[in-house]
């Protein structure tokens, strides 16, 4: 049961890489990104790593993907400078069709393997758990650390300069 | 089930390389670059499920951070390099200067 949830939601992940890959519009493109993130976030799921799923959508699907889509509103609407391509906003009604197709089959399926309660997900081991949250706080104590300093370097980023530019 | 990740994963990484690779603006290529930390995720995720092997969790866990940090990073880059007038053609970015 669990592989063919994998095989759909990964199908649908490649499918829409493909489109990601071959559309024109950087719109689209990063539309079809927010599926692809969402649908490893079900793989992740399904694979037994609720948290890091939960993390993915949030992170990526969530914050990252907010931001892309920002940069593109900011930097459309100059047709004189050349960003054409980056104003256009339209998308594709087939596409939204074929993704809200695959979160009903998805969700569908999910109903059938017994509701959200097991989901279908492989179950983790207990103890992988606690030995995760060991070591990320233990042996990857510094890594941690430096990646919480890192974000922190890059909100900086985003910050204006004297110019105001 | 492994066969199948590991063809997602080749899959969404090719994807993402001819993404940064073919595509020439700015924005795509970094879409790209995001695209081949996902699948490089998938995988680490299988072989932790695999091996119950917490220490690859962990280094998902970190990846996702930076990649949401890279992620800033560049776009504020990109936003930066617009705002400058040097367009959003990777080709167009060809000097250095301060």
């Amino acid at each position: 049961m669990t592989l063919f949830a994998v095989m759909l939601a990964a199908a649908v992940a490649v499918a829409f890489a493909g489109v990601m890959v071959f559309s024109r519009s950087l719109y689209v493109s990063a539309v079809c990104l927010l599926v692809v993130l969402l649908q490893t976030g079900v793989i992740f799921l399904l694979r037994g790593a609720p948290l890091l799923g939960l993390l993915q959508v949030m992170i990526y699907a969530g914050a990252v993907m907010v931001l892309v889509v920002i940069t593109i509103m900011a930097t459309g609407g100059e047709p004189e400078k050349g960003f054409e391509r980056f104003a256009d906003f339209s998308f594709p009604r087939w596409l939204a069709a074929a993704g809200l197709g695959a979160a009903a089959l998805e969700i569908g399926m999910t109903l059938l393997l017994g509701g959200f309660s097991d989901a279908g997900a492989a179950p983790a081991a207990p103890a992988l758990g606690a030995a995760f949250s060991a070591a990320l706080f233990s042996s990857y104590a510094p890594a941690t650390e430096a990646a919480t300093v890192l974000m922190f370097l890059a909100a900086l980023a985003v910050l204006p300069d004297k110019e105001g530019a | 089930m492994t066969a199948l990740i590991w063809a997602t994963t080749a899959l969404l990484f090719a994807a993402g390389l001819a993404m940064v690779v073919l595509r020439r603006q700015l924005l795509a290529m970094l879409l790209g670059v995001e695209l081949m930390i996902a699948a490089v995720n998938v995988s680490l995720v299988h072989h932790a499920g695999l091996f119950s092997d917490a220490e690859a969790m962990a280094a998902v866990a970190i990846i996702l951070a930076v990649a949401a940090a890279e992620a800033v990073v560049g776009l504020s880059l990109i936003l930066r390099v617009l705002r400058a007038g040097r367009g959003v053609d990777a080709g167009a970015l060809t000097e250095l200067r301060g």
